[in-house]
């Protein structure tokens, strides 16, 4: 009987000891910067997985678009011995400078939404594939306006690299499946609805004939649809971009917006945080993962790192009401 | 001061630091905006148009409005980094008005309400405070952006209702109302300078501080007065933001600050303060947006408006400058 | 006492407030990485501020806001030369050359054209960093070599081979030059009074278009670390910079009309604010605190000048 309590209480001072030095471990994830919805969605996503899988989230990120910022807080999270840190790229070099010390470290540096596809990051999670992104808004946006159309776009910083690489696969599209639609030069509106406008203002009067403008950035989602509606352009120009719901709603019902094309951030966010979690508990990605919390296959090509929540949303009037983000 | 202190200095300050001094500058202006739209009209056929002049009125307002608030606090010999932010944080609270279904007049009063406020955290800090303009203001941008980002708290007020539409959407013969609206801020300020004796003790004031203060001028209170209608026009650009836009985001008025002075200062300001030129800043930003429009209207990729900005800037001054040096050299 | 001296202190004061709430609050602040982290982050800032501080201190409204232009198109310019093989010596020269000479056109608008340093200034570097983007679509340019991200990411001990070997020399040298050389006397002379300066004997518009120029050398310096860190230029690399050199040479006491103040504080002012933006980072509250903290301490850094006794009266 004593031996057995003595069992059952060294059974429990072992077990509460294990429990003192059990941490949770920790994911992080750093958006490009900080103060836009879509980022801010990513981050409820990021924080519901990590009460779902049992980790700390942490979100952190730069004021402005600035990489030297967002440098400063990889370098601090990964001092601060965070297992598995995210990061939206600003560009591809941003992690250059941090990621052979981090892996000494034993830290573990993966993207997500913007990618490094040459630094050794250990996977990419991806929203949708890139090309894809790119092809379906031109699809939808010939579906609508025609193939010999003319199309303008409206970006928002020249220097980030993920929206330019959505345009070049516009451009190629363009190039490859529809030769008589005409993809006009991008113009950048850097951050503000106000130039968005003045700019998709000054393309539609610049081209009379235009049929489309597609807004690259979320931040030039409601300059662009504004503007197409001030013009008096509805159902004459189709608005149309990388736009939440929420951005989009009023426009898509008043029809100034065609329809937007996106994905869900939150999953994005959520999806991430259970990438790092995988990554710290050292399971490997399958060709088809499922994710609790997430109602579709995640599929991962090992070729490239990447793991991909799935094929671009087309957001319209019709369905736009279901969603809240 | 008794009138007749008041009329012998506003004589004496008539030769010095008229707003009619910058009258070849206002003249270049003019010609310079003449000679950019012949060279739009002719390189585009879409320019020359109702539409697209309607186009660049409506780009210009929050520029103008903000330029003439920056016009004011550079007349004392200031300056004011917080236009912006001020700007934002009006939009803010006009926007959150309207969300929870504030009359329309009453949240856009909010705008220049909220402005003012913030206007006089400005003029306190650098009257009473003695702070030097450009260090206040820097220090109080920093304060405002987080400020911001409390209330806004990282999303964007978006698709706001259209309501303010009836004061930015209507055109007269083509030609927007808020070109009116503005023209009447425009004038008033104009009236300030010339005819008040508000507008002789800034221009005063920015031209010799302590001599003015010997001369009897008010000085800290005329300077907070300044202040307080930067703020003041900050927020009623704000309200006019959503108006025009409907969003308001982080970032709403990001580079409007720096903009205000180039425009200003094209427009014949001087940055030392005691010259300004209202018109000159007006003239300035319509020069500023014609640019902007005209490039893209002829296909000039966007990223070069920036170089093209300072090189306008620089190029007015320095020729200018290097003419008047050279005037003085002859003349001795 | 001096006002830098005064300065140093009221910022060694605001270092031991930081430390004291660190050591309460954030254990992990306690860390040799932390030192080297703040270092690593300090350096360009530091080059920038030297440039900056020069510039305040001689009067006249003197400012430089196109140092962040500068620092964005030497890096261009250095990294498109090494991608075209010129060698390394090369390559660094033509960061540094170039930053010169651009520093130097900034001189000539505001001593030979007379425009109000604010101004041309702003116009110079609305043109600087816009070239940087117009010129390169927004594209960074990589591909500078291992040699180069070897020297920009070393570390000697916990230091940063670039602080080591860059800011600190630049500083030494920059304090011995003001107190051994008769620049020192000049240029508080030009910033104190300027036509007494000139009546003096002391060639104003020669000393002043140099001091641009020295700006505008360590805006190429700060080039040659972002480049060499990164391992490739980015158009947008100097953003805000202006800003931030002004708030750290203002926090280190240099006085915004001239004349007063010392270039070493300015240091201590940009270790400073790095610590409190990575304390703000490693206590996880969001990272706009960083922003309107600065923005604070800087109105209360001046506020306090005027009613702590003992500080500088204006």
């Amino acid at each position: 009987m004593f031996r057995k309590s003595l069992a059952f209480a060294a059974a429990a001072l072992l077990l509460s000891t294990g429990a003192w030095s059990q941490e949770k471990p920790k994911v992080a994830f750093i958006p490009q910067l900080i103060g836009i919805p879509y980022f801010n969605a990513m981050e409820a996503g990021g924080k519901k997985a990590a009460q779902a899988f049992g980790v700390d989230f942490i979100y952190q990120g730069p004021v402005d678009t600035n990489p030297v910022d967002q440098l400063q807080i990889l370098n601090n999270l990964v001092d601060q011995g965070v297992q598995a840190i995210a990061i939206s790229v600003l560009d591809a070099s941003s992690l250059e400078p941090v990621i052979a010390s981090a892996k000494k470290k034993g830290v573990i540096i993966f993207t997500s939404d913007s990618d490094a596809p040459k630094s050794g990051r250990a996977v990419y999670v991806a929203q949708a594939r890139d090309d894809q992104l790119g092809f379906t808004i031109i699809d939808e946006l010939v579906k609508r306006v025609g193939d010999n159309a003319k199309i303008g776009i409206v970006s928002g910083e020249a220097t980030a690299t993920n929206l330019n690489t959505w345009i070049k696969f516009m451009q190629q599209r363009v190039k490859e499946k529809y030769p008589k639609v005409t993809l006009l030069e991008p113009k950048f509106a850097g951050g503000t609805a106000q130039r968005a406008a003045q700019l998709a203002t000054e393309l539609m009067t610049a081209n009379p004939d235009l049929k489309g403008i597609i807004a690259v950035a979320s931040t030039t989602c409601p300059g662009v649809a504004q503007a197409i509606e001030t013009a008096g352009k509805i159902n004459k120009v189709v608005g149309a971009g990388y736009c939440s719901p929420n951005t989009a709603r009023a426009y898509l019902k008043s029809g100034a917006m065609g329809f937007t094309v996106l994905w869900d951030p939150a999953e994005l966010g959520y999806l991430t945080v259970w990438a790092g979690k995988q990554l710290i508990d050292k399971k490997p990605f399958s060709a088809e993962n499922n994710v609790p919390g997430i109602d579709h296959p995640i599929s991962y090509d090992s070729a490239t790192g990447v793991l991909l929540l799935g094929p671009p949303a087309v957001f319209t009037a019709q369905n736009v009401d279901k969603f809240n983000f | 001061m008794k009138d007749g202190a008041f009329g012998r200095l506003r004589a004496s300050l008539s030769g010095a630091a008229s707003i009619a001094s910058g009258s070849s500058r206002e003249a270049s202006l003019v010609v310079a905006c003449l000679v950019a739209t012949t060279v739009f009209t002719l390189a585009s056929p879409w320019f020359l148009t109702i539409e697209n002049l309607a186009t660049v009125a409506q780009a210009s307002v929050d520029l103008l409005i903000v330029s003439l608030g920056m016009t004011i606090v550079l007349a004392v010999g200031g300056i004011d980094l917080t236009v912006g932010v001020t700007m934002a944080i009006a939009s803010f609270f006009v926007g959150k008005a309207l969300m929870i279904a504030v009359p329309a007049p009453l949240a856009a009063f909010l705008g220049p309400l909220v402005g003012l406020f913030l206007g006089a955290v400005t003029a306190l800090t650098i009257v009473v405070g003695s702070v030097p303009p450009i260090v206040a203001t820097l220090g109080l941008y920093g304060v405002f952006r987080a400020t911001m980002y409390a209330l806004l708290g990282g999303e964007w007020l978006s698709g706001l209702p259209n309501v303010f539409a009836p004061l930015v959407r209507p055109t007269v013969l083509g030609i927007p109302v808020v070109a009116f609206e503005l023209a009447g801020l425009y004038a008033l300020a104009w009236g300030v300078f010339r005819w008040t004796p508000l507008g002789v003790w800034w221009l005063a004031i920015g031209g010799n501080d302590e001599a003015s203060q010997l001369a009897g001028v008010p000085v800290r209170r005329a300077k907070a007065i300044a202040y307080l209608a930067s703020g003041l026009l900050a927020g009623i650009s704000g309200a006019f933001y959503v108006a025009q836009y409907r969003n308001v985001e982080m970032t709403t008025g990001s580079t409007i600050a720096l903009d205000a002075i180039v425009a200003a200062v094209l427009g014949g300001a001087s940055v030392t303060g005691g010259r300004v030129s209202v018109l000159g800043t007006a003239l300035g930003v319509i020069l500023f947006r014609i640019l902007q429009n005209g490039f893209v209207l002829i296909g000039v990729p966007s990223l070069w408006e920036q170089v093209v900005a300072g090189m306008l800037l620089l190029g007015v001054l320095a020729m200018e400058n290097a003419a008047r040096l050279r005037a003085l050299a002859i003349g001795r | 006492m001096s006002a830098p001296t005064t300065r140093l202190l009221g910022l060694l004061a605001l270092w031991l407030i930081l430390l004291v709430v660190a050591a309460i609050a954030l254990p992990d602040f306690f860390r040799a990485s932390t030192v080297t982290s703040v270092l690593q982050f300090s350096t360009i800032l530091a080059l920038v501020t030297l440039g900056q501080s020069l510039v305040v201190l001689s009067g006249g409204g003197g400012i430089d806001l196109s140092v962040g232009g500068v620092v964005s198109i030497c890096g261009l310019a250095m990294a498109a030369a090494l991608q075209t093989g010129w060698g390394a010596a090369a390559g660094l020269a033509i960061a540094i050359l170039l930053g010169a000479a651009l520093g130097l056109v900034n001189g000539v608008l505001v001593t030979r054209l007379r425009i109000v340093p604010l101004i041309a200034t702003l116009g110079s570097g609305y043109v600087y960093a816009g070239l940087a983007i117009a010129l390169t679509g927004g594209a960074p340019i990589g591909g500078v070599g291992s040699w180069l991200t070897g020297l920009g990411r070393g570390l000697i001990g916990l230091v940063p081979v670039h602080f080591a070997f860059l800011v600190l020399p630049a500083y030494a040298l920059a304090v011995a030059a003001l107190r051994f050389t008769p620049a020192g006397p000049w240029i508080y002379a030009l910033g104190g009074n300027e036509t007494a300066a000139r009546l003096t004997g002391i060639p104003t518009g020669r000393v002043r278009t140099l001091l641009y120029g020295a700006s505008g050398l360590f805006a190429g310096m700060a080039a040659i670390v972002a480049t060499a860190w990164f391992g490739s230029a980015r158009p947008n690399i100097g953003q805000n910079l202006e800003l931030e050199s002004l708030t750290a040479a203002l926090l280190g006491g240099v006085a915004i009309t001239g004349g007063s103040g010392g270039v070493a504080p300015p240091l201590a002012a940009v270790l400073f604010l790095i610590s409190l933006k990575t304390g703000i980072q490693l206590a996880n509250l969001n990272t706009i605190w960083q922003v309107g903290t600065i923005g604070l301490l800087l109105v209360v850094s001046v506020l306090a000048d005027r009613f702590i006794p003992g500080g500088r009266r204006r």
